[in-house]
């Protein structure tokens, strides 16, 4: 193993933490059985490390095997820093056909074409999601496997997400995806978050949505029946609120969402104070709101009338348009009352 | 205290193991495993001190494997284990000295837990490192507040005390201040208050303002030497100093527990301190009565005697004159041979700062959090409480920081938590001025008393009723003492007129009449009820008599009747009594009012009410002319004609009265065993009237016997003519 | 302003209805079931609402409601703001005996504490009582059920003994708020 790998290893096994360790070695299928067995997980990672690498040097693993590692860890662990979304525009008519294959191919090709080095894991899972790795390096250096980016891509879907994503680096990645899945045009999908999952959930609508219904029958949500005796004199609100919370966030286990932020580009309206009323000015500000779980957040704060509905359309677009960042205009510019 | 010094003795031996082989028997089968693996590192935990203690200045930290290794090792044993004593101070000279660095420093000081004691040596070389003033700020504070947090675990403070004013300098620094407040707080003594301290105090105060920390220790100074601080300290200080040892509160209980139960497995702890192995809950924590604390050197030389040392009265005796008070003043609670000595001794330090932990701990776990509703901390509430109530009641006198959680709880109080406790705590609260008891007391009593249920009711009758027999015997006693000014507490600094005392019991017995009489008629005279109501005015009709307060307070008529009426003969007995007493008291007070005009005056209402009540009880049981006019009670003629019952003049005689009918039958069916059809009005015929009161009596109706004899005795003879005249008046 | 009123129904036979008012309907329920189950004698109707002015679709199925409680946790400010408005929808009527605050989390710091104080002087200008309830255990719920039931039983006109609803709030209303901190 040579001090690259090694220096990477290192990194890698410094990021997982202990509980995880046997798991995603056993993932990376890299190591025999009895290979595994010899190594406490429970020791401090220093020591782990260097028995790790002395099992690596038995079975001659290199560099590729440990990305690998890092990739295998990934694909289990998403959750590893900001996901972007991005969404493909005007696919082609053969768009639809493209399979992992060549997809594979052409991606890799046009990538290879831009790039002297260049280092490309891919891997597709089970549910269809194409999870790519690439190290960037130039013409004249090596690929740096220290900070790679991560792309991942639903086949015949136009969302991509990445993480770890430079901006120098994004025509070449534009063009590769162009090429590959059969696209013109891609734009950002103002959606970023922690959870992959989340992530993907909201855009592709994976979560339990409701919908408006004429008939307004009351169900009975929580199973514990009251008394006989008692009675909510609110019980058709709560019922509607629910149905309102549910109707804009979703019922059951929502998307994992920890942030939205909203710019404000708008002009204060106001009669109070006159610095702030300034015509020309615009009145600058950001919203943020963050939770572990937002749209939980929202659905509980509607559904038990913390705020009053009906729900704003700028919190209900969040899941509507698959967003989380939302720049805010007057819609009449420079309108004056 | 032999399994103690058997520790900390091991402790210095074999550093670095802790666990004496063979103890901890019952642990054993949990600690196979972890000794095994235990003995590989034994060696490595003293090579780790080894390496530590030879850290030189100047020492690269960032990327020093082996320092960073060592660190490591050591930290887990003082956080699973402790340190022993010399561990505790080689690592505390390695963080204060910096020699390792100051983010090395704040680490090490947050892992330094002790197993058994620390030296006082290292604390000392600590205070010196301080001096040298080069450590960083928060370096300075973490190890004054680690001081705090292990001071009861110093194994003696001669030396620290030898220090005071290095120590005093500190109070300069405004941002050390607190700490060093209640350090010197904790070290004081009474040769350390001088003038010159308490002028430097006074201006550092007038500097910071009425800082609370400040004011604590200028009241102890105060305790020591009033003539040196004129200043004025409340006598209520809110609260104090903050707690200081939320860092190493969790590792540092859960060491001690550890070690605690190995030591109690082998030896049973000496002084009856019930140091059980309780496992303390986060919160919770102070309400653990603390142990004296049991791991210190007995040091020879030593001119004071620590009160854990003692073991017996005599011991105590022999060294009442040079007696330290331990740091954590909570643990006099549960020592008798404290206790002793707080009430021989009244020294007013050792009471302000046990007040000052009581209200506190009070205050931070009743007032300051809810329960979470496990029983565990329920029980461990209520066994707190109940030592507070047991001291109490050895001291017989309460305590101020109790009295006064006691109103704020009362105001939040839901009634049902931790009844018994509270309500018994309540009774042993001292007098206060009339206009006080009122807002603190009667007026949250009340929206719970008339809200909850019967058995509440009672309760609350019961605590309110001792509350006055406490006072009642308190007045008893230092009246004779002093004259007509009480005092309210056993050194007199709180006193209060007679007339001022009178108006608060006529308060009290007052308020109960109106709480007795309206929840007798909330729960329809229930006979629980009526018998606690008459339980409290047996205290009240002897106030006068057994008492020596010249007080007589009638029942109101709504209590009276009731009791007069009742259908169970226990409460008609007592009524019997309490009117018995009454009398005996009037008398009495008529007696002496005659000899001497000024000493005191009944007014006659009470004379005119007590009659009032005399002439219905006798003309309802005695003479069978209950309801007519001029007996007390009256209902209007035609009413009585309207509900149709026969002779109903008579339907509460001693032979018709509800409460005695059982016996009447009895008695009638003694008489005249051949009798099928039952004449009950036969048996006030003649010689049978005194033959059954005389039964009746001998059923022990002892209450109601006096009060026939007293009220009757002189027309004993002739009662058979008037029940003959009886007769006449009920027949127009 | 729909105001709730307490004699424009006629009583039902051995009937009792308690209306419990809470902004966060965390502790209601609990209340409710211990109110029902406590209650073997009476025919208790438990009604809960969020606050005042409740919904004039109910107005017609709501028996007469005896007694009205505002439940109040002491660690929200809500809460409290919510019990003030609701107040005036209530005609002045109820405030003769038949309105009551019950307070949960009145020990739990000094904010609690201030928050306590205002709930009194409410309870005090309003003439009601203040009943705490240690709502967190068993015991407590208990309690609180018990105690309300007392009060119901009498605003209901169900207590043996003619005691009225407003002589009962003449022993049990709450004073001005004490000032215990001036001591």
């Amino acid at each position: 193993m040579d001090g690259q790998a090694k220096t990477i290893l290192q990194r890698i096994i410094r990021k997982i933490p202990n509980k995880k360790l046997e798991v995603t070695l056993k993932s990376w299928d890299r190591l025999s059985t009895e290979q595994l067995e010899s190594l406490d997980c429970t020791q401090p990672k220093w020591l782990f490390l260097e028995n790790l690498i002395s099992r690596c040097g038995e079975k001659r693993l290199g560099l590729k095997a440990v990305t690998k590692l890092e990739m295998v860890y990934y694909i289990d662990n998403p959750n590893q820093g900001t996901w972007q979304a991005f969404q493909l525009m005007e696919a082609e008519d053969d768009a639809v056909s493209v399979s992992f294959t060549q997809f594979r191919e052409r991606f890799k090709a046009n990538l290879e074409e831009d790039f002297r080095h260049i280092s490309i894991r891919m891997k597709k899972l089970e549910d269809g999601a194409i999870w790519i790795r690439i190290a960037w390096g130039d013409n004249f250096r090596k690929p740096n496997h220290l900070k790679p980016t991560y792309v991942v891509h639903y086949l015949q879907t136009p969302y991509v997400f990445f993480l770890n994503f430079m901006s120098k680096h994004k025509p070449f990645l534009y063009e590769a995806l162009f090429r590959a899945t059969r696209h013109t045009s891609i734009k950002e999908a103002h959606l970023s978050g922690r959870s992959l999952t989340a992530l993907r959930d909201l855009v592709m609508r994976q979560y339990q949505q409701v919908f408006p219904t004429k008939d307004r029958t009351l169900k009975e949500r929580n199973g514990t029946p009251l008394h006989p005796n008692i009675e909510k004199e609110h019980a058709e609100y709560a019922e509607r609120r629910h149905q309102m919370a549910c109707e804009a966030f979703g019922d059951g286990i929502l998307p994992k969402l920890e942030r939205a932020v909203y710019k404000l580009e708008t002009r204060y309206r106001g009669n109070s104070s006159n610095t702030l009323n300034d015509k020309d000015e615009l009145f600058r500000g950001v919203v943020k709101f963050s939770s572990s779980n937002l749209l939980q957040s929202f659905h509980h704060c509607v559904a038990t009338g913390i705020v009053e509905g009906p729900v704003t359309p700028l919190l209900s677009s969040i899941t509507q348009k698959g967003k989380n960042y939302f720049v805010i205009t007057d819609k009449v510019p420079g309108a004056t009352h | 205290m032999a399994g103690a010094s058997n520790l900390s003795g091991l402790a210095l031996e074999t550093s670095g193991e802790l666990q004496s082989p063979g103890s901890a028997s019952s642990n054993r089968s949990l600690r196979v495993a972890e000794n095994v693996r235990k003995k590989g590192e034994r060696n490595p935990f003293q090579f780790a001190l080894n390496y530590l203690s030879q850290v030189q200045e100047g020492t690269v930290v960032r990327g020093n494997d082996a320092l960073e290794r060592n660190l490591v090792l050591v930290e887990t044993i003082a956080l699973s284990q402790g340190l022993p004593p010399e561990a505790v101070s080689l690592l505390l000279d390695l963080a204060l000295s910096l020699r390792a660095g100051s983010v090395t420093c704040s680490r090490i000081l947050k892992f330094l837990i002790p197993a058994s004691v620390v030296p006082q040596e290292a604390i000392v070389r600590g205070m010196s490192w301080l001096c040298v003033g080069k450590m960083p700020l928060n370096a300075q504070v973490l190890f004054l507040r680690w001081v705090l947090t292990v001071f009861d675990l110093i194994d003696c403070k001669d030396h620290l005390r030898a220090v005071y004013g290095f120590i005093f300098s500190f109070l300069t620094e405004e941002n050390l201040c607190p700490f060093i407040c209640h350090l010197l707080y904790l070290l004081t003594m009474r040769e350390h208050v001088q003038p010159f301290r308490v002028r430097k105090l006074l201006e550092i105060q007038t500097r910071m303002g009425k800082q609370s920390f400040l004011m604590q220790l200028l009241a102890l100074y105060k305790v020591f030497r009033p003539e040196l601080v004129t200043l004025s300290v409340p006598s209520r200080l809110r609260t104090g100093f903050k707690n200081h040892n939320s860092t190493w509160k969790a590792a540092l209980s859960a060491v001690q527990r550890k070690n605690r139960t190995q030591m109690m497995a082998d030896h049973s702890l000496s002084l009856g301190v019930k140091g059980k192995p309780v496992s303390r809950k986060r919160k919770l924590d102070h309400l653990e009565v603390p142990p004296l604390s049991s791991s210190f050197y007995t040091n020879s030389k030593k001119t004071v005697f620590q009160l854990q040392e003692l073991r017996s009265f005599t011991e105590l005796l022999q060294n009442i004159h040079n007696i330290e008070l331990p740091a954590q003043m909570g643990s006099l609670l549960g020592c008798s041979l404290a206790l002793h000595y707080l009430d021989c001794v009244q020294d007013e330090s050792a009471f302000l700062r046990l007040n000052f932990w009581l209200g506190y701990s009070l205050q931070e776990e009743f007032l300051l959090c809810p329960v979470d509703g496990d029983s565990d901390s329920q029980t461990e509430a209520s066994r707190f409480l109940a030592t507070i109530l047991s001291s109490q009641q050895f001291l017989q006198e309460s305590f101020l920081s109790t009295e006064s959680f006691l109103y704020k709880f009362l105001s939040v109080w839901d009634g049902s938590l931790l009844r018994s406790q509270v309500l018994d705590l309540l009774s042993h609260v001292p007098l206060m001025p009339s206009h006080h008891i009122r807002m603190l007391l009667f007026e949250p009593l009340m929206q719970l008393y008339f809200t909850s249920s019967v058995f509440f009711k009672c309760s609350v009758l019961e605590c309110l009723n001792s509350m006055l027999l406490k006072w009642l015997t308190w007045h008893s006693i230092n009246a004779l003492e002093n004259g007509l000014d009480i005092s309210l507490n056993s050194n007199g600094t709180v006193t209060m007129t007679l007339s001022g005392f009178m108006d608060t019991v006529i308060e009290l017995v007052r308020f109960v009449g109106r709480l007795a009489a309206e929840g007798l008629r909330l729960e329809n005279c229930h006979v629980l009820l009526l018998s606690h109501t008459l339980a409290f005015y047996e205290t009240v009709c002897d106030m006068f008599v057994k008492y020596g307060l010249p007080l007589v307070i009638m029942p109101p008529a709504d209590v009276f009747y009731p009791a007069l009426l009742a259908t169970d003969s226990v409460s008609v007995d007592r009524l019997g009594y309490i009117m018995y007493r009454y009398r005996k008291n009037l008398t009495l007070a008529k007696k002496q009012g005659q000899q001497r005009e000024q000493t005191f005056h009944i007014s006659r209402v009470t004379y005119q009410e007590f009659n009032k009540h005399l002439v219905a009880m006798v003309s309802c049981l005695w003479n069978s002319k209950s309801f007519l006019s001029g007996t007390g009670i009256e209902v209007d003629e035609r009413q009585l004609i309207q509900s149709k019952v026969p002779d109903h003049w008579s339907s509460f005689d001693l032979v018709h009265h509800p409460a005695f009918f059982k016996y009447a039958l009895e008695f009638h069916q003694k008489c005249w065993p051949e009798r099928k059809r039952v004449d009950l009005a036969s048996i006030k015929v003649g010689k049978y009237w005194n033959w059954y009161v005389e039964f009746l009596f001998s059923q022990g109706f002892d209450g109601l016997n006096d009060f026939i004899k007293v009220n009757t005795g002189q027309s004993y003879s002739s009662s058979s003519s008037s029940q003959g005249d009886s007769q006449p008046t009920g027949q127009h | 302003m729909a105001l709730l009123t307490p004699y424009s129904k006629i009583p039902e036979l051995n009937t009792a209805t308690i209306l419990l008012i809470e902004n966060e309907e965390r502790f209601q329920t609990k209340l409710a079931d211990a109110i029902v189950q406590q209650e073997k004698d009476v025919n208790v109707n438990v009604r809960l609402a969020r606050k005042l002015p409740l919904p004039l679709e109910n107005g017609d199925s709501r028996p007469r409601v005896d007694l009205v409680v505002f439940v109040v946790s002491l660690r929200s400010e809500r809460s409290l703001q919510a019990v003030e408005s609701s107040l005036n929808y209530l005609a002045s009527d109820y405030y003769l005996g038949k309105v009551c605050f019950v307070v949960t989390d009145a020990r739990c710091g000094t904010l609690a504490q201030e928050r306590m104080l205002r709930v009194r002087r409410l309870a005090a200008s309003h003439h009601c009582p203040v009943l705490c309830a240690e709502h967190q255990t068993e015991e407590g719920i208990a309690m609180a059920a018990m105690r309300l039931l007392t009060i119901l039983k009498v605003s209901a006109g169900l207590s043996p003994m003619a005691t009225t609803a407003l002589y009962l709030s003449s022993l049990t209303r709450c004073a001005a708020a004490p000032e215990l901190d001036d001591d």
